[in-house]
């Protein structure tokens, strides 16, 4: 550039000296000069904004992570995410259902209860002949085998509610893997927006060494992949052929 | 008996800690990690670990080979209660000692037959 600036003084000088001594041809010939290293100051800038734009275009190929988090990623969390809607749907149902279970099961203890009290009332006021009395006392020897029943049943119910609650906890290991996806994409639309504004400063890491042992959380289609075990049945089977 | 229970997740702590209370099992303490499970089972005194796997800090394979590789504590039946369900994840926790292994969601009778057999097998040896 340094050059080009001392031709160009060189030339302004010659030109002036030519224009006061009325040189015409003289005048014409420094103009050239003066043009031309003009233009060859702009064919230098165009060719520098062509190789930016080039390796900008590079660059934003190499970033295969991007490409990679919306063709694979992308569609991947969409189903992680439908599985936290099926996930927590079954267990609302389930829960509900138990419940429902379990209401009748309540109300009738407290039915049969009421009777009870009743006629119990009725005898200690000696209100009660023989025949209702045998009558009470069949009904307080069927009752309580009944309320030996329904409070297993209760519970058992009970226990079923709790474990259906289990889904928070596979819910939330999806839900940490959709949050750090969403962490990723950000900090590649951050090192987008520096590719599109000016040069990238660091290539992202294309190949990531794969752990076969790597927590995942749950399996989201567990029966489309063969590596994977789909219940307690497999997982007895597995361990059993290993001699475990 | 003293039982460790290990997961990240509050609710699965205590969904277990309320079906080993169901089986007769009333002595429980918690850790949300292999991190804070360590000083705890180092401490002495815990007879049964059930660990979750996946854990932020220290995992629960981890925590399982820490222990096999402790002299006080190798001896410990652990259990690992997981939704990790891919071979070579099973085949590594059967390797590197574990006592039974239970996939989530699972079963009060899961829980309760995988308990069992690992008693039976310690009360045999």
């Amino acid at each position: 550039m340094d050059i080009n600036k001392a031709v160009q003084l060189d030339a302004a000088r010659a030109l002036i000296t030519a224009l006061e001594a009325d040189d015409d041809q003289q005048a014409q010939q420094q103009l050239v000069i003066l043009t031309q290293s003009k233009e060859s100051e702009l064919f230098h800038e165009v060719g520098k904004l062509t190789r930016e734009l080039h390796e900008a275009m590079s660059n934003f190929n190499v970033d295969s992570r991007l490409v990679d988090l919306t063709t694979n990623d992308m569609p991947n969390t969409r189903e992680r995410l439908n599985y936290v809607i099926t996930t927590t749907e079954d267990a609302a149902h389930k829960t509900l259902e138990f419940i429902d279970n379990t209401l009748p099961l309540a109300s009738e203890l407290k039915q049969t209860a009421d009777n009870i009290e009743q006629s119990w009332h009725r005898f200690r006021m000696k209100e009660m002949n023989a025949d209702e009395f045998r009558s009470m006392s069949k009904e307080i020897e069927a009752y309580l085998p009944e309320v030996k029943q329904h409070s297993d049943q209760i519970h058992a119910n009970l226990s079923e509610m709790m474990l259906a609650q289990g889904f928070q906890d596979l819910t939330g290991q999806v839900i940490r893997q959709v949050i750090s996806l969403v962490e990723e994409v950000e900090d590649n639309l951050v090192r987008l927006v520096k590719i599109a504004g000016t040069h990238v400063e660091d290539k992202p890491k294309n190949d990531k060494p794969v752990d076969p042992i790597k927590a995942e959380g749950p399996q989201i289609n567990a029966s489309d992949n063969p590596n994977v075990v789909n219940d307690q049945d497999e997982v007895d089977d597995l361990l059993s052929s290993l001699g475990f | 008996m003293k039982i460790l229970i290990v997961d990240d997740f509050s609710t699965m702590r205590r969904i277990i800690k309320n079906l080993l209370r169901d089986l007769g099992f009333n002595n429980t303490v918690e850790a949300d990690d292999g991190l804070t499970a360590l000083p705890i089972l180092q401490a002495g005194g815990i007879d049964f670990l059930v660990t979750d796997w996946n854990m932020p800090g220290m995992q629960g394979i981890d925590l399982l080979k820490a222990v096999r590789a402790d002299e006080k504590l190798a001896t410990t039946p652990v259990l690992m209660v997981t939704a990790e369900t891919k071979r070579e994840q099973i085949i590594t926790a059967a390797q590197a000692g574990v006592n039974g292994y239970v996939v989530k969601p699972f079963t009060a009778a899961t829980l309760k037959e995988k308990i069992d057999k690992i008693f039976e097998r310690i009360d045999a040896q």
